[in-house]
């Protein structure tokens, strides 16, 4: 053995000095023999469901009713349409939609409410009248509101027509709507959202009033709205010119899956 | 979605209540109320008063623990930060272990006179 091996490569030491502990000895006498198993998990938290009450009543401004014909106003959420509460009804039985003056001619209330600078559409329907405005159009819905609020108090005050015996006589009966309407739904919309996985169903036509319902990928969407607007609302005029509103009797609310994505197969 | 600095909740109970005092959740934590009075057995009326001071997304009163809680009526009113409040009132509904009740609804457009 070289010299220089012994200087490397050191010997083991061969005495009993520090050695390390044993494992008992680190475990310090722990007793193990009765480690409680672990807690049994009780499987995924159960799902909640969220249970959403009718609105009774909501606090708003009140006002004492200003005039013979009392007349108060609300503005959409979006801005996009003010509606005015009667105390009387506009149109009875049926409604009316006016997307420009040139189709208001059978409406003598239309025609006089499209004089107005910046009216868009007029929907007459219940006790209502709701308005859209050109989106040229910002700022305050207020002076706007009051100025169609003051010419439909004038028109009805007069006891002037809200609509001509002729514009009645030209409307479809309730059952030609449905069916129309039903053919619609059918082959075009119902077929142009399934990829969404929703669907839309008839629930009935009042008049020339139309009520729809959502379904699947649609109730409950946020999107919906714009869907009815700009899809179902065109697709339904389209095929019947002469309808009044079409109502969304959806609850958005309510379902197991309101608003769900469609799953791939096998999964649930 | 305003800052909701508080809101107070009035709840009757109709036929069936869970008897003790609910806790209410935003955004999925629940809470206590801080101050409450009253009772939930049938028949009895909660009122109860939170600070949650924050932005709820979520807002509900907690189902019971077991049992059906049949709710006749709930007035709830918002204190918004910055804002006027307001009061909505909420029609029947009926909760149990695995339900919660939305409370959680924004400001009513206003209306006004024209």
């Amino acid at each position: 053995m070289p010299s220089w091996f012994s200087k490397v490569f050191k010997a083991k030491p061969t005495s009993s000095g520090p050695s390390r502990p044993s494992l008992d000895e680190l475990m310090g006498g722990i007793d193990t023999s009765e480690d409680p198993e672990p807690e049994q998990l009780a499987g995924p938290p159960k799902k909640r469901r969220v249970v959403n009450a009718p609105i009774l009543e909501e606090a708003v401004e009140t006002e004492t009713w200003s005039a013979d014909v009392r007349i108060k106003a609300r503005v959409e959420k979006d801005k996009g349409a003010c509606v005015l509460m009667l105390d009387r009804p506009v149109l009875e039985g049926n409604s009316a939609w006016f997307p420009n003056a040139q189709k208001a001619e059978l409406s003598p209330l239309a025609q006089a409410i499209f004089s107005i600078d910046g009216v868009e559409s007029v929907l007459l329907h219940g006790y209502t009248i709701t308005i859209t405005r050109r989106p040229t159009m910002h700022g305050d819905w207020k002076p706007m509101a009051q100025e169609v609020g003051n010419v439909v108090r004038t028109h009805l005050v007069d006891g002037s027509p809200v609509v001509t015996d002729t514009f009645l006589e030209g409307l479809p009966s309730s059952d030609e709507i449905v069916v129309t309407l039903q053919r619609v739904i059918d082959t075009e919309i119902n077929p142009s959202i399934a990829a969404h996985s929703g669907a839309i169903a008839l629930d009935r036509v009042e008049g020339n009033t139309v009520f729809i319902q959502m379904m699947g990928g649609c109730q409950g969407c946020a999107a919906s709205d714009v869907t009815l607007r700009q899809g179902i609302y065109e697709a339904f005029r389209s095929a019947v010119p002469q309808i009044g509103a079409i109502l969304d009797n959806t609850d958005h609310g309510a379902g197991k899956s309101p608003f769900y994505k469609a799953l791939p197969a096998g999964i649930n | 979605m305003p800052k909701l600095n508080s809101f107070d909740v009035t709840i009757k109970t109709g036929d069936k209540g869970p008897g003790v005092a609910p806790k209410w959740s935003i955004n999925g934590f629940i809470v206590d109320f801080e101050q409450s009075k009253g009772g939930t057995s049938a028949g009895e009326t909660f009122h109860g008063i939170a600070s949650p001071g924050s932005f709820p997304h979520t807002l509900l009163i907690c189902g019971p623990e077991s049992g059906i809680w049949n709710i006749d009526e709930t007035r709830i009113t918002f204190y918004p930060h910055g804002e006027e409040p307001y009061t909505v009132r909420l029609g029947a509904a009926t909760l149990d272990e695995e339900s919660d009740l939305n409370i959680w609804i924004e400001r009513p457009q206003a209306v006004f006179d024209v």
